[in-house]
């Protein structure tokens, strides 16, 4: 059983190779934007000296803590938004094109279980693809902390005050991982939504699965006059209880609510408890199993003659 | 002889439409069994329903399984090949070799490296990167690394050149039958395998038309060519065929003895195609 589930998620991971290509193109273009802009700043050399001096005299500067908080979450979000959209087309895509090739005629041959090989797409969106989320964000922010703290060496700085001693490196890692993991367990319904439409549609994933979400959000808005559907369905990722106070666009987005309460370190934010005791957060894991479970009984049924 | 498949009163409907009506067979241990039928005669859905893919009414058993409820299991010891285009196109053959390894306990690693030697395929090429020969080729490696007890070819030498399909049909029987195993193979391309059968059945609008051992064609089947008199003379014993060649009227008999026909003309045991084609013309009838 676990060793069918490892070959399952190789086999993933062989097919979609995007899930670890993805991050590392990510990691490369910030990595690059980092060293043009080191390059560039190179050219001042009185104001750099200037400001490294002004710097290293501010032990503690909250400004500096939060531009290096901003820098990490800034480019956190963008791996965040690019595997989201990933994981959208990973799974529309991961039982259309194996009916649409044929080949789950020869997968099928295999004494593997339909259940089996639906759980690994599942695990695949929910586990496999943040964690290559979280492996991109940590490399990326330790490679350009790295880069810029040498930077600074070279230029008479002192690097590892400035730039490894102000923030709780492993803090803001954790807060990353929970974060993203706990995205993917709050948008799970929506990954079996999809996992659903892909075993089901015989055309368009896409269109297949955008459009009924977006015609029940309009129809409920138009017939009803209410937005039940648009703000509990389509507006999930707003709501995700994963925060004390605010919401996930102020974690990512707003320096003066994250300097608000002199947070010393991410973790401060989050408050994991409230998210995995929250209905909402069980709702939505009940309803991607019952999706999940559609999306099994599709494939074991339905004829593909 | 113990029964590897028990099929009774086997009917699978769509909507109006019966593609199996109501079939009944066994296939026994040890046998290479020929099913064939011509397009729509319901064989597909006939080995879709042995291979558990689909459901159907009926009585049918695959190695004391229920192939529909209990797949998992029945795909330990059946393989099947559906069409020479199923292997997925971005796989690498190691990667391929690795998942079968790691999904089925009869696979063997060793023999598949080794029938892939003999061929031109490569252990890191992709699958798109094989001609479509090689894909079947490295289909076949797979299969016939795989000790199962019931191997289904549907249709698996379709749009391979002539000497793909002989080579292809060489190695499964010098590399892979035995008394141990059983074959059940569809092919348009009867001429090819009528050689190597040892049962044929034949399947026309969802029934089964003929269901006999090779060697007992030629009991019961006679093709006699006789010209003028002698053809009205052969004419009577009703033949289920007839065609007529270099003047002469070529009969088809079914269940007449040989011996009625001596003086008459020349005669043989019909090929599978000509026997076919006779069958399925008189149920059309």
């Amino acid at each position: 059983m676990i060793n069918h589930q490892l070959a399952l998620l190789k086999r993933e991971i062989w097919e979609h190779r995007s899930i670890f290509v993805t991050p590392a193109a990510i990691a490369s273009i910030v990595t690059l934007g980092v060293l043009a802009m080191l390059v560039f700043a190179s050219g001042f050399a009185a104001e750099l000296d200037a400001a490294i001096f002004g710097a290293q005299n501010l032990a503690g500067d909250p400004e500096r803590k939060a531009a290096l908080t901003a820098f990490f979450l800034g480019t956190s979000w963008v791996f965040i938004i690019a595997l989201a959209i990933l994981t959208v087309f990973y799974c529309l895509d991961s039982l259309y094109a194996e009916r649409k090739d044929k080949s789950i005629l020869f997968w099928r041959s295999l004494p593997v279980t339909d259940a089996e090989t639906v759980v690994s797409k599942l695990i695949t969106a929910i586990i496999v693809i943040p964690a290559a989320t979280v492996i991109g964000i940590v490399a990326t922010h330790l490679i350009n902390l790295i880069i810029v703290s040498i930077w600074v060496w070279m230029k008479g700085g002192d690097g590892g005050m400035l730039i490894w001693g102000s923030v709780s490196l492993f803090d803001n890692w954790l807060a990353a991982f929970i974060v993203v993991i706990a995205i993917g367990i709050w948008m799970s319904p929506f990954i079996g939504w999809f996992l659903l439409v892909s075993a089901y549609t015989k055309r368009s994933p896409l269109l297949m699965a955008f459009m009924p979400l977006i015609l029940i959000g309009l129809l409920e808005g138009i017939i009803l006059r209410t937005h039940v559907f648009a703000e509990n369905v389509l507006g999930r990722g707003d709501g995700i209880p994963l925060f004390h106070t605010g919401n996930i666009e102020q974690f990512f987005e707003d320096e003066q609510w994250r300097l608000a309460d002199n947070a010393t370190s991410l973790l401060v934010h989050l408050d994991v408890v409230q998210f995995l005791t929250s209905p909402a957060t069980w709702a939505g894991i009940l309803v991607c199993g019952l999706l999940s479970t559609g999306a099994i009984y599709v494939r074991r049924f339905r004829d593909e003659s | 002889m113990t029964s590897l498949v028990s099929a009774q009163g086997v009917t699978k409907q769509f909507g109006s439409f019966t593609a199996v009506d109501n079939v009944s067979f066994e296939i026994e241990a040890g046998k290479i069994l020929g099913l064939i039928g011509p397009n729509g005669a319901g064989k597909t859905t006939l080995l879709k329903a042995l291979l558990g893919l689909t459901d159907c009414e009926g009585k049918l058993s695959v190695m004391g399984l229920d192939p529909f409820r209990q797949r998992k299991k029945l795909m330990q010891n059946i393989c099947f090949i559906a069409d020479v285009a199923v292997l997925p196109r971005w796989i690498r053959v190691t990667q391929l070799l690795d998942y079968v390894q790691a999904v089925h306990p009869n696979f063997s690693r060793k023999r598949a490296e080794e029938l892939l030697l003999q061929t031109k395929i490569k252990a890191n090429s992709k699958v798109k990167e094989l001609s479509k020969g090689m894909v079947t080729q490295l289909h076949l490696s797979i299969i016939m690394s795989i000790d199962a007890k019931l191997l289904v070819l549907d249709e698996p030498t379709l749009g391979l050149d002539i000497i793909f399909r002989k080579e292809f049909y060489a190695n499964l029987l010098n590399d892979y039958f035995d008394e141990e195993r059983t074959i059940l193979v569809t092919t348009h391309q009867v001429e090819e395998i009528e050689n190597l059968l040892t049962d044929i059945m034949f399947i026309n609008d969802g029934k089964i038309l003929l269901n006999s051992p090779m060697e007992a064609l030629a009991d019961n089947y006679v093709e006699v060519a006789a010209s003028g008199e002698k053809a009205n003379l052969a004419r009577q014993f009703g033949p289920i065929a007839e065609g007529q060649m270099f003047g002469k009227s070529i009969m088809l008999f079914e269940g007449v003895s040989r011996e009625h026909f001596e003086g008459l003309g020349d005669m043989r045991t019909p090929s599978v195609a000509d026997l076919f084609v006779a069958k399925v013309k008189g149920a059309r009838k």
